[in-house]
């Protein structure tokens, strides 16, 4: 008996718009807007009672200013100067919060020698990093720069550490078997062990850099997402302080799931609940 | 007489005051299986790692050597398949190309062992996506691909259900009769040493050579055959003397 098996030439892009359409639709349904609703209610109903005073503008008068500033082209302009300022101070909390956590990860020595510092770096809140920065550094890019760099690197380091101790030494036992090669071992055993553990680096470490960063503009700098907020504060504009404020955190959204989210993704596709949560 | 493969001459290896292997020498002909056996602890793992560089010698010598042409000295089977997960079963074959062969060599030979332990089809899939016995199989073909001098296995099938443990063993035996690798199979296992070897090594529990017996019997073994059931119990009699030393030992120490 032979069995006809109907082979559409649309399959692909047949199973490629139903994952668009399952995609789409874990959008509209994405549990997070339910959360987002229910803050709004309950904004809505606080600024029914204190907006009369000016306090809380409603959600609608909000919105509209932060149309404003997205219509009259500022925002980007302040958010490319905080994002400069952000990428090089971040780079460089990378840096050294990988070499700090690689070496306590893999040396005893190393873990001791570092590892009360690192604890005063983890307790000390991003405001007193933001504070020393302006006032030894006042307005210069160094201040944001130091900032986001003492801020952010023990986060960093911490995450790298516990991915360095985590190595599966059967693996490396088995490279060293079959005699591969350091640089080899590096690239394709060592960096994609670690990967989960940086990817959740960059992502603690990119919050608390955002913080440090946009609390250093408040404080001290003439131009970027942190002085309009302070600028707003001063004209005592609130509706200005929280569109400044939500847009900024609209940004922290996109880069989580326009950047972290997909290449966790895609760096994670091996592993199989990484699969089944998305 | 067969080439020499393997040779071990008066090894120790201590792991600080521990004496894991004690004064142990032999020899193992090119093309032979040999089994070797003894209870967890006895040292048998820390062997194959000596012999592999995964663990320095404390004193004496442990060389693989070949008279073949081969690109590489040994391949190895761990307990468990020790895959990278990251990497596809195919480009795990590939990360262990010996740097002696070009890489259109080494993926031709990648997929010939493939092939030969069946999973030719699925070579583009995470080692996730196969089961235990298939990622072992995975393990097998890693370590028979780099075409190796001596292929180490320790306990490849330990972490295994029995039915296809017994799978996995003919399908072993098939391999090693198609290659002829010289094979040093570790576990801990009595009847899979019977069966699969054709010399036998015991350890004791202090790490050294208890019983070194040529294994004579036909192949395909039988394990319902008598002259089988008679050589097993041979060497159940060697363990059970082992176990009795070893009892009196504990008792003059005092322990119960």
């Amino acid at each position: 008996m032979s069995v006809a098996v109907n082979v559409s030439p649309n399959s692909t892009s047949l199973a490629a718009s139903k994952r668009f359409a399952k995609s789409f639709k874990g959008i509209i349904f994405h549990k997070g807007w339910l959360a987002i609703l229910m803050v709004l209610v309950i904004w809505q109903i606080i600024s029914f009672f204190l907006g009369g005073r000016g306090l809380v503008p409603s959600p609608a008068r909000t919105a509209a200013t932060m149309w404003g500033v997205l219509a009259s082209g500022e925002f980007f302009v302040q958010l490319g100067d905080s994002l400069v300022r952000l990428l090089i101070g971040f780079v460089l909390a990378m840096t050294l919060g990988m070499i700090v956590g690689v070496l306590m990860g893999s040396r005893w020595f190393w873990n001791e020698f570092f590892k009360d510092i690192v604890i005063l770096g983890l307790s000390l809140p991003g405001l007193v990093y933001a504070l020393l920065s302006v006032v030894i550094f006042g307005t210069k890019l160094l201040a944001p720069v130091m900032a986001i760099l003492f801020a952010s690197y023990p986060f960093i380091a911490v995450n790298i550490r516990e991915g360095v101790k985590a190595l599966d030494k059967d693996l490396l036992d088995m490279t060293q078997a079959y005699k591969i090669g350091k640089w080899k071992v590096v690239q394709q055993v060592i960096i994609p062990s670690l990967l989960p553990h940086i990817l959740a680096a960059i992502r603690t470490g990119f919050t608390i850099a955002w913080k440090a960063s946009v609390l250093t503009e408040v404080f001290g700098a003439t131009s970027g997402i942190g002085y309009m907020i302070r600028f707003n504060f001063q004209m005592f504009a609130v509706r200005g302080i929280l569109a400044w404020s939500l847009l900024f955190g609209g940004v922290m959204i996109l880069i989580e799931y326009g950047i972290l989210v997909p290449a966790e993704r895609h760096f994670a596709r091996w592993r199989p609940q990484i699969l089944e949560e998305v | 007489m067969a080439a020499t493969a393997v040779s071990v001459k008066d090894l120790v290896k201590c792991f600080g005051d521990l004496r894991v292997l004690d004064n142990v020498s032999f020899d193992v002909e090119e093309s032979s299986l040999t089994t070797i056996v003894g209870f967890s602890g006895c040292g048998k793992s820390t062997l194959l790692n000596v012999l592999a560089g995964i663990e320095t010698t404390t004193s004496g010598i442990a060389e693989v050597s070949s008279s073949k042409n081969l690109s590489a000295r040994l391949g190895y089977v761990f307990q468990s398949p020790r895959l990278l997960p990251w990497l596809t079963i195919e480009q795990n074959l590939v990360f262990v190309r010996p740097d002696a062969v070009d890489e259109a060599t080494h993926l031709e030979r990648v997929h010939k062992y493939l092939e030969m332990v069946g999973l030719k089809n699925v070579r583009h899939k995470f080692p996730y996506q196969l089961s235990g016995g298939m990622q072992q199989r995975a393990g097998i073909a890693r370590a028979l691909c780099i075409e190796p001098a001596v292929l180490l296995m320790d306990e490849p099938f330990s972490h295994l259900d029995e039915i296809t443990a017994g799978g996995m063993r003919e399908e072993m035996l098939r391999i090693w009769q198609e290659t002829r690798r010289t094979i040093l199979f570790v576990t801990h296992d009595m009847q899979e040493a019977v069966e699969l070897g054709d010399r036998l090594i015991m350890l004791d529990y202090h790490g050294r050579i208890f019983v070194d017996i040529k294994i004579d019997l036909p192949r395909p073994r039988n394990l319902t055959d008598r002259v089988f059931i008679e050589f097993y119990s041979d060497v159940v009699r060697h363990l059970q003397a082992m176990q009795t030393i070893r009892a009196e030992e504990l008792a003059a120490l005092g322990v119960s």
